[in-house]
C-alpha cells in the first residue's frame, strides 16, 4: 500500500487507496514525523479489516462463513461484535437493513449495458435471504446452506470509525479528518479553525455541497456512480432485502451527520431505501442530513 | 406483490431509529468511540476557554477595566454551554448634568457625604463615580426537536448599589434545508437600584453645605427611599438566511419593554436665569416606563481572502429617541494564521422629548426633565483595528484597539447670557483597548 503525504497550511494530508476508495486523513499537524505515524496506524487497520471482511478474497474469515454450507464457523469477539451491530441494525429497520442481501448481486448488475433481472430470477434468490434464520452466538455463526454475509455496506465506515478511535487514543489531542470515499470522521475538533470546511460531493456534475464539521461523522449514499438506467428509470445499487429489487424512486444522494461514520452511513443507506420516503424518513431521525433529488 | 411488500416496510420503519443505530455503533466501537460523546465535565476534548482584558479610558473622565472568563461546551454544532464571568471596575468622573458657569461651582457629591467644586468655565463632573461590578451568565443551547434548536440562560450582575437578575429563553426554527433560520426569543431582568444617600426625590433643589446646622435634615428631605425597583421584558424576532455559500443575512426585530425606576439619581439638571446663570441644581426625573422598537440587518460576504461584515440599526422608543446605527467591518486573512479587522462605526441619535441641556427659571418645570447628554443628540464614530494571531501553542490571540469619538449636536443654537461663552454640551473621547485570548 503506497502512501503520499502532502503538506497543507494546517498540516499535512495523508493518501492512499483501500476498500476500492481512495483513503484521506487531513492531519492537523505540522510535524511529519506525527503525520508518518498517523498514516502508518490507519493503513496498517484499515488493510487489517480489509484483508478479515472483505468478500473478494478466498483467505479469510468472510470466505469461510460464506462457504460453510450450513455448518457452524467459529468467530472472534470482533466479528461477534459486528454481527451484534448488523442484528441491531436488522431489527430496528425492520429488516430493511439485512447483511444477507448480497446475495442478490448474482442477478443484479450495474456495470454499462446490463439489464434488468426478471422477477423469476429474483424470486429464486429471495428464500436464501433473511438474517432472522442466521443463528450465531459470541464464539459461532451459522448460516443456513446457500446464504452469505456481505460486511460490504458497513465495512469501510467501520474502518474509519475504528482508525478515528486508534488515533484518538494514540494521539488525544491531534485532530484528524479521516475521509475513506465519502465517510468521513473526525478525531477531535480543528484547533486552528472552528471547524472542518467539506465539500461533500453530491454526485452531480458541478455541485458540491459545503458542510462545517467540527466532531463527528458524515457519510453519503447515493445513486450516481452505480446505477441501472431501464426505460428512463434509475435502479440505484442498493437493493431491497425484502423484495429482492433495487431501489428505483431514491434520492440521488443522502448525506447524514451524525456522532460516528457507522450512523451516519447506516442512516444514509436506510434513507435511500425508503425511496420517495426518505426525507419523511430522516426527519424522524433527529440528525442533519441533506438530500439530493 | 412488490408493491405492497415496500409499502409494509415503509409502514413498520417510519420511526425514529438513529438513537439505536448509535447504541447498536456505540456497542460495536466500544467504549473508547463513546468517550468522545465525554463526561460533561471532560474538560479535555469540548471546552473552550476564553479570556479577555479590556481597557477603557475616556479623556479627563472615566476609566475602566474589564476582565472576562468564559468557559464553552460545544459538544455539537447546535449543543452548546456557555458560563461567562465578567468583572469590571469603573473609576474617575462623569458628567453630572448641570451646565458651565464663570463662577466656581459648588455641589453635593449623591451620598450626601461631602462636596466638590468645578472650576470657572469647566463642565462638572461627578467625580465620586467608582464602582466594581460582577455579572454571570449561563446559557445552554441544545437541539429540541426536529430542526429546532432551545437556547435559555441565566444573568447577574451585582455592583455596590446595584443589582440584576435576568432570565431569557428562545427557539430557532430551522426550514428551507437548513438555508433559514426563524428564531424567537424573550427575556425579562429584574433589576434593583440602592444607590448610597438614597433615592432622590424628583425635581428637589440640590441642597449645598454652607454651615447650615440642620444641613443633614434638608439633605434628608430631599430623599425619598433607599432603593427602587426595575423590569425589563425583550422580545427578539430573528431570520437568518444563508443567500448562497459566500453571503449570509440576518435580520432582526426587537421590542424591548422597561417599567419601573428608569431615573438616573445621581444626574442632576442646571436652572438658570435670564443670563444664564446657575440659580439652582434640581435632580432629574424620567418617566417611568420606556417602549423600544428596533430593526438590526446584517449582511456577511465571505471573500477569497477575506471577509466584509456590513449592519444597520435603526432604534426608535416613546422618548423620543431616534437612532441609527452603521458598522462595517472586514476581517481580512494574512499569510500564516494572522489576520487584521478594520472596524468603522457610526452612531447618531435624537434627543429624548424630556432632554435639554438647562431648564430657565422663567419656564414651568415640566412633567420628566433630564440634561443627561446620553439623552441628548448626538453624533458618534468608531475607528479600529484588530490584529489577531494563532500563539506557538496554538491558542488564538487578539488585540483590539479603537477610538472612540461622540459630539453632542446643538438644537438650540443661541443661549442665554453667560452661557453663550461656555461650552454647554460635553463632548467625550474614548479609546478601547481589547486583548483576548482563548485556549
Amino acid at each position: 500500500m503506497t502512501i503520499r503525504l502532502t503538506e497543507t497550511d494546517f498540516g499535512y494530508t495523508g493518501r492512499f487507496d483501500a476498500m476500492a476508495s481512495p483513503c484521506e486523513c487531513l492531519i492537523e499537524s505540522k510535524d511529519i514525523a506525527t503525520a508518518r505515524a498517523v498514516m502508518q496506524l490507519v493503513s496498517q487497520e484499515t488493510a487489517r479489516i480489509e484483508q478479515k471482511y472483505s468478500r473478494y478474497r478466498q483467505d479469510n474469515l468472510c470466505f469461510q462463513i460464506n462457504h460453510s454450507n450450513g455448518a457452524s464457523v467459529p468467530i472472534d469477539s470482533e466479528t461477534y461484535q459486528l454481527l451484534l451491530f448488523a442484528d441491531s441494525c436488522f431489527k430496528s429497520s425492520d429488516g430493511l437493513f439485512d447483511i444477507t442481501s448480497g446475495v442478490l448481486r448474482k442477478v443484479w448488475h450495474f456495470q454499462p449495458g446490463a439489464t434488468l433481472p426478471t422477477q423469476a430470477q429474483i424470486a429464486t434468490l429471495l428464500p436464501y435471504i433473511g438474517w432472522s434464520k442466521v443463528t450465531f452466538s459470541e464464539h459461532h455463526v451459522c448460516l443456513p446452506p446457500g446464504f452469505e454475509i456481505d460486511f460490504g455496506g458497513i465495512g469501510k465506515e467501520y474502518a474509519v470509525d475504528r482508525c478515528a478511535q486508534i488515533l484518538s487514543h494514540h494521539f488525544p489531542a491531534l485532530a484528524v479528518l479521516l475521509n475513506f470515499g465519502g465517510d468521513l470522521r473526525t478525531t477531535i475538533a480543528p484547533q486552528t479553525r472552528v471547524a472542518w470546511h467539506i465539500g461533500v460531493d453530491c454526485k452531480v456534475p458541478d455541485l458540491t455541497r459545503m458542510v462545517e464539521l467540527r466532531s463527528g461523522g458524515v457519510c453519503t449514499s447515493g445513486s450516481t456512480e452505480r446505477y441501472l438506467m431501464v426505460d428512463g428509470k434509475r435502479y440505484s445499487h442498493i437493493l431491497n432485502p425484502q423484495t429482492g429489487y433495487a431501489v428505483s424512486d431514491a434520492p440521488l444522494t443522502v448525506t447524514v451527520l451524525s456522532d460516528q461514520c457507522l450512523s451516519s452511513g447506516l442512516l444514509a443507506t436506510l434513507a435511500m431505501l425508503h425511496g420517495q420516503d426518505a426525507e419523511a424518513f430522516l426527519q424522524q431521525q433527529a440528525v442533519k442530513y441533506f438530500i439530493q433529488w | 406483490m412488490q408493491l405492497n411488500n415496500q409499502q409494509a416496510s415503509k409502514r413498520r420503519t417510519m420511526r425514529p431509529i438513529a438513537g439505536a443505530i448509535t447504541a447498536a455503533s456505540c456497542a460495536l466501537l466500544g467504549p473508547a468511540a463513546t468517550a468522545a460523546d465525554g463526561d460533561f465535565w471532560d474538560f479535555s476534548e469540548k471546552w473552550r476557554f476564553d479570556s479577555g482584558f479590556l481597557y477603557y479610558g475616556e479623556t479627563d473622565r472615566v476609566s475602566a477595566v474589564e476582565g472576562v472568563f468564559s468557559a464553552t461546551r460545544e459538544a455539537d454544532v447546535n449543543d452548546i454551554f456557555n458560563f461567562k464571568v465578567v468583572l469590571d471596575s469603573l473609576t474617575g468622573a462623569s458628567p453630572s448634568g448641570a451646565v458651565a458657569q464663570p463662577g466656581v461651582q459648588t455641589f453635593t457629591r449623591p451620598s450626601g457625604r461631602g462636596q466638590y467644586d468645578v472650576m470657572a468655565g469647566d463642565i462638572p463632573l461627578d467625580d465620586t463615580f467608582r464602582d466594581t461590578r460582577l455579572q454571570m451568565n449561563a446559557q445552554w443551547t441544545k437541539p429540541a426537536w426536529q430542526d429546532v434548536t432551545s437556547s435559555y440562560g441565566v444573568h447577574f450582575s451585582k455592583e455596590y448599589d446595584y443589582l440584576s437578575l435576568g432570565l431569557n429563553g428562545s427557539l430557532a426554527f430551522d426550514f428551507n434545508q437548513k438555508n433559514s433560520t426563524f428564531s424567537a426569543g424573550l427575556s425579562y431582568a429584574s433589576d434593583t437600584y440602592e444607590p448610597e444617600g438614597g433615592i432622590p426625590l424628583a425635581f428637589a433643589e440640590m441642597v449645598i453645605d454652607q454651615g447650615q446646622p440642620d444641613f443633614q435634615t434638608e439633605f434628608d428631605a430631599t430623599r425619598i427611599d433607599s432603593s427602587d425597583t426595575r423590569t425589563t421584558t425583550d422580545l427578539l424576532l430573528g431570520w437568518t438566511q444563508i443567500i448562497n455559500r459566500t453571503t449570509i443575512m440576518q435580520l432582526n426585530y426587537s421590542y424591548s419593554n422597561v417599567d419601573g425606576y428608569l431615573t438616573d439619581p445621581f444626574k442632576i439638571f442646571s436652572v438658570v436665569d435670564g443670563n444664564g446663570v446657575s440659580l439652582e441644581q434640581r435632580y432629574e426625573k424620567r418617566p417611568d416606563s420606556r417602549t423600544k422598537h428596533s430593526v438590526f440587518a446584517q449582511v456577511k460576504h465571505h471573500f477569497d481572502e477575506s471577509v466584509a461584515d456590513v449592519s444597520l440599526r435603526l432604534m426608535t422608543d416613546d422618548w423620543e429617541i431616534d437612532s441609527t446605527t452603521v458598522e462595517y467591518k472586514h476581517y481580512f486573512w494574512l499569510s500564516d494564521n494572522h489576520y487584521i479587522e478594520p472596524q468603522f462605526r457610526f452612531y447618531q441619535q435624537s434627543a429624548a422629548e424630556f432632554y435639554k441641556p438647562y431648564w430657565q427659571s422663567s419656564e414651568p418645570l415640566p412633567e420628566y426633565a433630564s440634561a443627561d447628554i446620553r439623552l441628548g443628540a448626538f453624533s458618534a464614530y468608531t475607528i479600529g483595528l484588530k490584529y489577531g494571531w494563532k500563539t506557538a501553542g496554538g491558542n488564538d490571540m487578539a488585540v483590539r484597539l479603537s477610538y472612540y469619538q461622540q459630539v453632542a449636536d446643538d438644537e438650540i443654537g443661541v443661549h442665554p447670557g453667560v452661557l453663550n461663552d461656555l461650552e454647554i454640551y460635553p463632548d467625550l473621547d474614548a479609546v478601547f483597548l481589547q486583548v483576548t485570548y482563548s485556549f
